[in-house]
């Protein structure tokens, strides 16, 4: 019943869009009036419709109806709630319904939330925005309907995997579709502003939040996600240059590169052409990202059992996308602001381009090495991968120059080239940062040339922030708030990364109970260990001790058993010591008479990195509030 | 030449070689990190041991799975159901590894029939069948429709 009423919906959210477009295509460009309540109209029922449909698909994995196949294949009565409603965009068909009602949800709060702007650029963005809707909504119920029924109804669901039940795992997802689904709504404002030529300044700060709401999202989804490869997988890093991983990456270094040319188009006035390409360009990486995870063309830990011939579609959905933006493009873009000339070097903006070259040469090396395996197995029959090497050997050197910019960069004006103004500055942070890196390298023990050079540069760009924060006016803080947290957590991140790489240790071996083992300075001891009985499990929990220079950690990971389905999983047990952690996981698979299999990791500043992860989203939640303050006063 | 074009002339030859530079320092790079995928028949075909590292795949062999005393390393087959490989891994086995079900390992060939294991890739979903090991299936002709 309940399932027939989702589906009901849907089509009705179909129907609703297709009627949208048509009153569009009627009114406003056939009789051009510049009336558009009944399209808005539409547009909101529209969202509500897709709304309550995916409503009643959570609730039918709530209530576990097993007549639809999705909740069928993916859920189990004996899963708890949250992992029941979760599993509704834990497989393809209601992750793709929460696509499209992201796509809408942005559309309903640009609508509602931009009052003051020009009418005909609002309503043509929201005709934008809502042909991508219809395009995928479409592509929904025609090819991955979620409420698909199956005959005879069985009584119980498949899905009751427990590595899989996981409360950052479940809500990761969300947030990366609020984050990259969110780009459709400034690539749908640049083809208004194209068309109905308002592509000026203006627009500029008006898509300015439009990219930095997104990035914000995604950059949280993407720190969920790492943290949860982290503690979940057992493999002790944060970061594994997986092909999923890097889709996610490719649109946020492309919208990062969008909000530092965004700003130089709304202050001087330049980049227009770059600008509207980052647009579409983050838009199409988007979605490249959604083929990459969707299509099981990727060999990786996220692939999941899947349908290559939606791929073939989600492919003709992109190129049609990008086709059709480029053609608006080309057509539309206004000639007159294309003044190459008067550059500036050594100014604010100088800085920017060298940021977006430097984001782009890093995107390149990404897209590389995610898509070059894909097209030689398409193109021969051989079969590779790319190391995480290849990533760390050529992004090392340029990240290292980069955040030099990044603190220089904004010491510049616009407009002016500030080289001798700023130049005793720079001479101060480079004392100041030189110092800090000799301290750290001494108190280390540590004089690697790599090593030294990763300190070096990212304390340079994090005194340059501090500096900043101490001896600058309050005001002005204030209204860089979002780019002093940003790059501060950058510089950290680089900073932890280096330390990590450097320090952390890894250990595997085999313990019997009562014996330890030593290396080097650090020893493990295998104290005690004790059966439980949990839920629906039983559970072989181990006492650890670990001493690492005068320090005693106890840890306590486990072994769970699980009778439905047979399944064994190893819990890891992790305890910090200030940012560092200890990081300790059993393996299911030993016999505990001959010794019971450990891996242990010493993760050195790891939480730095989480640190470092939570100021960059900052920065952007601050970006948010900021743009209004700003109106108001 | 007007001193304009010429000055746009230089501007597009250093951007070409900068290009040309970083270009050949990626894909330099990408040649170097560059895994291979065999299955075991391809090995048992191939009249070279592919040096480096290199991933197999297939499928774990009901019965192979043996652990060594007093150290963390175990010892299985990894079979297309027409030729196997012997893998020894030191490490603990990953959440998803089971018996029968489909594996890839990454490591180092020994000789052509035995891989020193150092990863073993685990995959979010327990019926996944990742796309080497189905081609490896594929090729022998042991593929199942129950793996769909």
């Amino acid at each position: 019943m309940i399932s027939n009423l989702g589906l009901l919906f849907l089509v009705a959210g179909f129907l609703c869009t297709s009627f949208a477009i048509f009153i569009f295509i009627k009114e406003n460009i056939i009789r051009r009036l510049i009336v558009y309540k009944n399209f808005f109209l539409f547009y909101k029922i529209s969202f509500f419709l897709i709304l309550s449909s995916f409503l009643f698909l959570a609730i039918s994995f709530a209530i576990s109806d097993f007549s639809i196949i999705s909740v069928y294949e993916n859920s189990h009565t004996d899963k708890p709630l949250f992992y029941k409603i979760s599993a509704s965009w834990g497989n393809h068909e209601g992750s793709m319904l929460l696509f499209v009602l992201v796509i809408s949800f942005y559309g309903l709060l640009f609508l509602l939330s931009s009052k003051k702007i020009n009418i005909t650029l609002k309503a043509v963005t929201i005709f934008f925005q809502v042909i991508i809707q219809f395009i995928f909504l479409f592509f929904l119920i025609f090819t991955s309907n979620p409420f698909a029924k199956i005959y005879p109804i069985p009584s119980q669901g498949l899905g009751l995997n427990p590595i899989l039940q996981d409360p950052l795992l479940a809500i990761h997802p969300p947030f990366l579709y609020l984050g990259y689904v969110g780009f459709s709504l400034v690539f749908s404002l640049l083809l208004s502003a194209l068309v109905s030529k308002q592509y000026n300044h203006n627009w500029a700060s008006l898509s300015k939040k439009w990219v930095l709401l997104p990035w914000t999202f995604l950059t949280f989804g993407i720190s969920l996600g790492s943290f949860w490869a982290y503690y979940e997988l057992g493999w002790g890093g944060y970061w594994f240059w997986d092909p999923v991983e890097n889709a996610s990456l490719m649109p946020w270094i492309a919208s990062t590169a969008l909000i530092h040319s965004i700003l130089v188009m709304e202050k001087t006035r330049k980049f227009f052409s770059w600008t509207a390409i980052l647009t579409i360009l983050t838009f199409v990486l988007s979605l490249f990202g959604t083929f990459l995870v969707r299509s099981g063309v990727l060999n990786s830990v996220h692939a999941f059992a899947n349908d290559p011939e939606r791929g073939v579609y989600i492919l003709f959905i992109i190129s049609l996308i990008t086709l059709s933006s480029l053609i608006i493009y080309i057509l539309k873009f206004p000639t007159k602001h294309n003044n190459r000339g008067n550059f500036v070097v050594f100014s604010r903006e100088f800085s920017i381009l060298l940021n977006n070259y430097f984001l782009m040469f890093v995107l390149t090396v990404v897209m590389v090495g995610t898509t070059y395996p894909i097209l030689l197995s398409v193109f021969t029959s051989e079969s590779i991968s790319v190391g995480p090497q290849y990533y760390n050997t050529i992004l090392a050197p340029f990240v290292f120059i980069f955040l030099i910019l990044m603190a220089s960069g904004p010491l510049m004006n616009w407009n002016k080239n500030s080289f001798f103004s700023i130049k005793n500055k720079l001479l101060t942070y480079f004392i100041i940062s030189a110092v800090l890196t000799f301290l750290i390298s001494f108190f280390v023990k540590e004089d690697d040339s790599i090593f030294l050079l990763g300190i070096l540069c990212s304390s340079y760009l994090i005194v340059s922030v501090f500096y900043e924060m101490f001896f600058y006016n309050k005001f002005i803080i204030k209204l860089n708030f979002p780019r002093i947290f940003s790059h501060l957590g950058f510089g950290l991140l680089i900073m932890a990364i280096t330390l990590n790489y450097f320090f952390s240790r890894e250990i595997t071996t085999k313990i019997s109970l009562g014996e330890n083992f030593l290396s080097q300075d650090i020893e493990i001891k295998f104290l005690k260990s004790t059966s439980r009985q949990g839920k629906n499990f039983q559970e072989l929990v181990g006492s650890y001790e670990i001493t690492k220079e005068k320090k005693v950690i106890i840890l306590n990971p486990s072994i769970r058993k699980y009778a439905q389905p047979k399944q064994f999983t190893s819990e890891t047990s992790i305890k910090n010591d200030g940012f560092s952690d200890f990081y300790i996981a059993m393996d299911y698979a030993s016999d505990a008479k001959t010794g019971i299999g450990i891996r242990f990791y010493y993760n050195y500043f790891v939480r730095l990195i989480w640190v470092s992860f939570a100021l960059i989203t900052i920065g952007g939640i601050f970006s948010l509030s900021i743009k209004k303050n700003e109106k108001k006063s | 030449m007007s001193p304009a074009s010429k000055k746009r002339l230089n501007y597009f030859l250093i951007i070409g070689i900068v290009t040309l530079i970083l270009g050949k320092f990626i894909f330099g790079s990408l040649q170097k990190n560059t895994v291979y995928f065999f299955s075991p028949t391809d090995l048992f075909l191939s009249s070279e041991k592919p040096r480096g590292a290199i991933r197999i795949g297939g499928l774990v062999k009901i019965g192979s799975i043996q652990a060594k005393k007093n150290d963390s390393v175990y010892t299985f087959l990894v079979t297309d159901l027409k030729n196997d490989i012997y893998v020894e891994y030191k490490g603990i086995l990953p959440n998803l590894f089971q018996e029968g079900k489909g594996v890839v390992v990454e490591g180092v060939l020994k000789d052509k029939k035995f891989l020193l294991g150092k990863n073993i890739l685990a995959k979010h979903d327990e019926n996944y069948m990742p796309p080497e090991v189905a081609d490896a299936l594929k090729k022998t002709g042991n593929w199942n429709k129950k793996y769909d």
